[in-house]
């Protein structure tokens, strides 16, 4: 073979991996919202939902239930990075990675305040309040601010062909929002806090993709997202939920009573599809840009909407199937981009 | 024994802004952190595909790997460091040699 097309099939090669990366993410993802939502009704976060409402009311009872949980959550996936850090043989590179804390571990702790916090929190609050589907949907807004940070922080280009399918991914994630909203207010009861979750999720993920993008670029991803998610867990079990406790929430003794079987394996099969959610989401970024890698780890929304209709019996409407529609045809038109234009991502 | 992170040091192996072939960058960083086997030459080598596609290293030249230096009916890839590379190796730090 010549050199002009072993250089053509490498190029091909490197980008077909990097959107299977994006699409396998998709799918992790949208199996992730199967233990979200069953997380709800289980002891002790059902418990702990009714003891909080009664005394504090609704709304503060869901955040407060929502912490713990996303604060597990944020436990098993560090556990099950962990593992896979070790089959990688990546604990030498974890430490070393650790220790230059000023130039690039700072960027993943930047990125577990707006991943952990703001997104997977309010998303688990959209889960609560409203339920998987939507939630699953609301977040697909994200690209647009990804996008737009990476391309004004740090230059990544968005070709003509990417951005209209982040624009047709987008206006299916509307449809499907706007869909159960309109339902919502015909019905006369808007679950505000969850639409709020829904907006977290969606501006959190985005900032954090940019974000991550800036440490990643020095770092190797299977270690950069490990350290993400240390930095969520200190943000979690040594900041917030103290801090919840001792303002007098009974955080702790919830904590302790979710280490039953049941619970317990629905947390590690939340740990299981999120953490390897996000190393597919992370792997996909230097290979195809994290517009791309957003935009194709988007189709996480459908793969979510048929994961709870198979297992919940849920029968999604119309506008759930059409924005759904949309964000494939979109996932497409970004994936049908000439092999040409992404051999360099960046501007020189 | 090497103690940074490996992209560190693969950037700084670049600083002399000097042109390296692909093999001679893994084969030098296996060396300093003592790693032996086709895995660990496998990630590396990704390590610094990550590097160009991020706009760090350029691809300046390629050959065909006839001889089975690195691997065999692959292709082998020289790079150069940019200047968005230099502004990231000095951001972490990295000295010029």
């Amino acid at each position: 073979m010549d050199l002009k097309a072993l250089k053509k099939q490498e190029s091909k090669r490197k980008i077909s991996k990097g959107y299977m990366w994006a699409l396998f993410c998709a799918v992790f993802w949208g199996i992730w919202y199967l233990p979200g939502t069953v997380v709800w009704v289980l002891n002790p976060f059902d418990e702990m939902y009714g003891v909080i409402a009664e005394t504090n009311g609704d709304a503060v009872s869901l955040v407060v239930t929502a912490v713990l949980i996303t604060a597990f959550n944020a436990l098993t996936v560090m556990l099950a990075l962990m593992v896979w850090n070790g089959v990688l043989q990546k604990f030498g590179e974890l430490g070393r990675t650790l220790k230059e804390f000023n130039p690039c571990s700072k960027w993943f702790f930047l990125a577990s305040i707006f991943g952990g916090p703001v997104a997977i929190l309010g998303s688990f609050m959209a889960m609560g309040f409203i339920g998987g589907a939507f939630a699953a949907v609301a977040a697909l807004l994200y690209p647009v601010i990804g996008s737009v940070l990476a391309y004004y922080w740090y230059g990544e280009k968005i070709t003509k062909r990417a951005a209209i399918g982040i624009v047709v991914i987008i206006l299916g994630g509307i449809t499907i929002f706007g869909g159960g909203l309109i339902t919502e207010l015909g019905a006369g009861e808007v679950p505000w806090i969850g639409y709020l979750g829904g907006l977290m999720a969606a501006a959190g993920w985005g900032i954090e993709g940019a974000i991550a993008g800036k440490g990643l670029d020095i770092a190797e991803p299977d270690v950069g997202l490990t350290l993400r998610f240390v930095g969520e867990n200190i943000i979690w079990w040594i900041l917030i939920v103290p801090i919840l406790a001792i303002v007098g929430f009974p955080m702790y003794s919830f904590a302790i009573q979710a280490f039953e079987p049941l619970t317990l394996l629905v947390l590690i099969f939340a740990g299981i599809t999120f953490g390897f959610c996000y190393v597919c989401w992370y792997k996909s970024f230097p290979l195809i840009g994290v517009g791309r890698g957003q935009g194709i780890g988007n189709l996480y929304g459908l793969c979510a909407i048929i994961f709870i209709f198979l297992f919940f019996g849920d029968v999604p409407q119309w506008t759930i199937l059409l924005g759904g529609a949309l964000c494939v045809a979109g996932s497409f038109i970004m994936f049908t981009e000439e092999a040409g234009e992404l051999e360099t991502l960046r501007g020189e | 024994m090497g103690n940074r992170p490996l992209k560190f040091r693969i950037l700084e192996l670049f600083l002399d802004e000097k042109e390296h072939w692909n093999y001679e960058i893994v084969s030098k960083i296996m060396e300093e952190y003592g790693m032996k086997g086709d895995y660990h030459r496998d990630s590396i080598n990704f390590d610094i595909i990550e590097l160009a596609s991020g706009g760090m290293l350029k691809d300046v030249e390629q050959k065909v790997d006839e001889e089975g230096i690195y691997k065999k009916g692959f292709l082998l890839h020289k790079y150069v460091i940019t200047d968005f590379g230099k502004v990231r190796g000095s951001d972490a730090c990295l000295r010029y040699v």
